[in-house]
């Protein structure tokens, strides 16, 4: 699956190579034009000066032109900063219409130093324009505002404004002949430059089509995945079904039937006995008893660990209430609790934690420690918090780590907390939590 | 540079931004600015010979006085200019270092460069500066000289030195014809009654060989008749009125006289012809006792103001020398005041009167009883500085507009056609009116 998309996606990097490369094509060829155009214009201005024709020059031209170098130096200057501005990437249409009317700017000074004989260099603009995936109606807007601006620019109002002297006047130093053949040859560049552009629409439209036919094949291909994924998950529960209900059935097996097994053999026994010796069928009758017990005892086990934790159905203040209030009902010990901090909004494995220090300390105090007082705090210091649990039971003077304790340090560290514990007076638990409080409201 | 940085696209953006910026800073021309913000130099744009046409051996003797006077009054200033250019060819040069950008700070502008100069936005508008500045007082100028400077109702150059054109007259026919010098306030019915009665033949050999007046243009005849050809900006002409009428009307009468068109300048010289219109420069170079002996020694000759058409008055056309300030210049300040020292200071302004040809163009110093002297001095016989006098103050100067030579000489084509053919004149006016009009109107579609 994941191979087929890197092999859709390299498909189509390849398509979009070649429009690409007319692109630079396209900058290629603009650049020789103003480079043409403005090297002839320079050694014009420059003929004038040397050729003593200059006032003429001036009276036919209406004004002053810039010094000779002026023109090919700032017409590069300017072509540097537009291909600097076409590969400027946008990300959203305020972003590339401000992008445009930068490069508007660019292009009109470049028409400038070229006189406005040259405003093919729009074509630029609008191949990258073309260059991205916007609707087709935006994309109209877009190459009307391209189209309108063209017009202006071959309109006199922007030459008149500016001052532009024409080339018509300009390149009149050159021989008749020669002037008609810059003009041809100028023509000719124009008309290869819009071959190049229309050229590199057709490729675009092509790859561009192309890739849209890809990306519905590849969405196709993600449909039928989705498919697949969603049976192989009504698998996977029917599978959980099953191993719930085998486990079960070995768990009734293991303790009920086990227990059971015993009792019919007991009772039995007692039968064939109870008439030759009723003091051991009593005896008998004791231990089979004791099974039952067993049994029952085993089976409450079963039903407890079967039994979803108070967690899992309501929030963590209630389950620890829960919990304590059962504790309390059920074996006596004394428990009283102080909750400063809003518990109800960490995140699950936070909640776990929080619930089996609190659930382990409780159950530590009871069986270890045979206290009849318990004493639980919770509260907020700066970013952590803190669960403080101590009680009056016999503490411990020297603390081998057994097995809860350590899990609860293992918990408490995997959130990048710490567990510190003292059982010289009582035992007391303290574990510092730093909490991602973000979602707290 | 790290590639990383690069990739950056406000980076990109940046630069983008950052070399167009200085792309617009070249192309508008500041880094003239940059180059020349610290250096303490003025440059002027002055031509070596004389701008009358008469070589007086002392080209730039006023231009040095004045910069060894402005040198000293600013300390650390140096003032500097590229001699050797010949008149004919400065116009040219100028051009030459506007198109290379290292045109001077201050020029001469000739007048025939003046509208050409400042259509294209070479010159610096003063309007602000004159504005500005208390010193400075238009009025102090003869206003036509002052006006001369104006294209667009911009101030553009100042007037450094003038000349009105004036009748030159030759005494010796007179007194032998008996007939009085032209009042100061003479007439074309004068001007015709003199012509006619001079055209004849004095040694009686069949052929007429003295004469009314040569040189007498149609523009001459226009000017006398208050005639105003085309609007401010050249956009028509209004060539059926009827001052152009009787003007073209009157120069008929006067070719009708002698055998007109084959009379030259070198007839007047020859002291066969009585009046010739001439620059007032001329005046003073040829009656000046240094060249008097070069032209116009046979004979006894003076100079009166224009005659006046029936509509008009006694009007001179002015030629004017100004003195403007490049649009570019980066010493604005320094440029002005050397400005103001050549074209109103007294001193540098009466040294027009001894090292060259035309008049100041302050009121206050061609009046003055030492330019009386001055002038009687070199020319050595008494001048009568009303007559100059009268002629400044009707001094006139032409609507010029871009393609104003052209236009001119299209209706200069006109007058002569209408003066060869005999028809009707009025109607030979409305047909050309026509005429010229597409002219101009070609003319501006073509800009």
């Amino acid at each position: 699956m994941l191979e087929k998309t890197a092999a859709v996606k390299r498909d189509l990097e390849k398509v979009g190579e070649i429009p690409e490369f007319m692109f630079r094509i396209l900058i290629l060829l603009n650049l020789v034009i103003v480079l043409f155009v403005t090297l002839i214009s320079s050694h014009a201005l420059w003929g004038y000066v040397n050729e003593g024709t200059a006032l003429d020059f001036l009276l036919s031209a209406g004004r002053i032109p810039p010094q000779n170098w002026v023109f090919p130096v700032t017409g590069m200057m300017l072509f540097g900063c537009l291909i600097l501005m076409l590969t400027v990437e946008c990300n959203n249409h305020p972003e590339l219409v401000s992008k445009l009317i930068v490069e508007f700017i660019i292009t009109i000074g470049i028409s400038y130093v070229t006189s406005f004989g040259y405003t093919g260099i729009v074509v630029l603009l609008l191949a990258d324009i073309m260059r991205y995936t916007i609707d087709w109606k935006k994309r109209a807007l877009y190459i009307i505002a391209v189209s309108t601006f063209y017009l202006l620019m071959n309109g006199n109002v922007l030459q008149d404004w500016l001052g532009v002297i024409p080339l018509s006047v300009s390149w009149e130093y050159y021989r008749a002949d020669h002037y008609v053949r810059f003009l041809s040859i100028l023509g000719m560049l124009t008309l290869i430059n819009m071959f190049v552009f229309i050229f590199y629409m057709v490729l675009l439209v092509l790859a561009q089509t192309s890739e849209k036919e890809s990306i519905l094949k590849l969405n196709l291909e993600l449909k039928e995945a989705n498919t697949k994924l969603e049976e192989y998950a009504s698998d996977a529960v029917r599978m959980a079904e099953t191993r719930e209900r085998n486990r079960l059935a070995r768990e009734i097996h293991d303790t009920l039937g086990h227990s059971l097994t015993g009792i019919i053999s007991g009772i039995e026994a007692c039968i064939v006995l109870m008439d030759i010796a009723p003091d051991a069928t009593k005896e008998q009758l004791r231990a089979i008893a004791e099974v039952a017990r067993t049994g029952i005892i085993d089976v409450r086990r079963s039903v407890k660990a079967l039994h979803p934790d108070a967690l899992e159905t309501m929030d963590l203040e209630n389950a620890l209430l829960k919990m304590i209030d059962t504790t309390k009902r059920s074996t006596g010990v004394e428990i009283t609790y102080f909750f400063d901090a809003d518990l109800n909004h960490f995140n699950q494995d936070e909640e776990d934690v929080v619930y089996r220090v609190v659930q382990e300390s409780i159950t530590n105090a009871m069986r270890h420690g045979q206290a009849t007082k318990i004493r639980i705090e919770i509260t907020r210091v700066d970013g952590d918090l803190h669960i403080l649990i101590f009680d009056n039971g016999k503490g411990c003077e020297n603390i081998e780590p057994g097995f809860g304790l350590h899990h609860m340090q293992e918990r408490v560290e995997m959130l990048g907390g710490d567990l510190q514990y003292k059982g010289d007076k009582g035992f007391i638990v303290l574990a510092r939590i730093p909490i991602r409080w973000g979602t707290e409201t | 540079m790290n590639p990383e940085f690069i990739k950056s696209r406000r980076v990109r953006v940046g630069i983008s931004i950052l070399i167009a910026a200085a792309a617009l800073f070249i192309i508008t021309g500041q880094v003239r600015r940059i180059r020349n913000s610290k250096e303490q130099v003025l440059t002027l744009g002055v031509f070596s010979d004389s701008y009358w046409g008469v070589q007086s051996g002392y080209a730039n003797k006023i231009i040095d006085d004045a910069i060894s006077r402005f040198e000293a009054e600013h300390p650390g200033v140096k003032v500097q200019y590229e001699s050797g250019i010949m008149k004919t060819d400065y116009s040219e040069w100028l051009s030459e270092q506007m198109m290379k950008d290292t045109e001077p700070d201050v020029f001469f502008v000739p007048e025939g460069d003046f509208s050409t100069f400042a259509q294209i936005n070479a010159l610096k508008n003063l309007n602000d500066l004159v504005k500005e500045d208390d010193s400075f007082n238009p009025d102090a100028f003869y206003r036509t000289a002052y006006e001369y400077g104006k294209y667009g109702g911009r101030q553009y150059a100042i007037p450094f030195e003038c000349a009105p054109n004036m009748m030159f007259v030759n005494k010796s026919i007179l007194d032998s014809e008996k007939i009085d010098l032209p009042a100061r306030d003479w007439t074309w019915d004068d001007f015709y009654t003199i012509c006619r009665k001079v055209t004849r033949d004095t040694d009686g050999t069949g052929i007429i060989d003295q004469f009314g007046t040569v040189n007498y243009s149609w523009i001459d005849a226009f000017d006398a008749n208050g005639v105003e050809l085309f609007d401010e900006k050249g956009k028509s002409c209004d060539f059926t009125v009827r001052e152009i009428g009787d003007a073209i009307a009157f120069l008929e009468k006067l070719s009708a006289l002698g055998s007109g068109n084959s009379l030259s300048e070198r007839n007047f010289a020859q002291g066969n012809v009585v009046f010739q219109p001439m620059n007032f420069s001329e005046y003073r170079a040829y009656k000046s006792q240094e060249m008097s002996f070069k032209k116009y020694s046979g004979f006894e000759w003076d100079c009166v103001t224009m005659p006046a058409g029936p509509s008009g008055d006694n009007y001179s056309r002015l030629d004017t020398l100004s003195i403007a300030m490049s649009e570019n210049t980066t010493q604005e300040e320094m440029a002005w005041e050397f400005m103001k020292l050549l074209t109103t200071d007294p001193q540098i302004q009466s040294e027009i009167f001894e090292y060259s040809a035309g008049i100041s163009v302050l009121p206050e110093v061609t009046q003055s009883e030492e330019t009386r002297r001055r002038i009687t001095q070199s020319t050595g016989s008494e001048f009568n500085l009303d007559i100059l006098e009268s002629a400044m103050e009707k001094s006139v100067t032409r609507t010029r507009f871009r393609g104003f030579d052209n236009a001119q000489e299209e209706v200069g084509l006109a007058v002569r056609s209408i003066l060869e053919s005999n028809s009707n004149i009025q109607m030979e006016q409305i047909i050309w009116n026509r005429t010229i009009n597409n002219y101009l109107k070609n003319m501006q579609q073509r800009e």
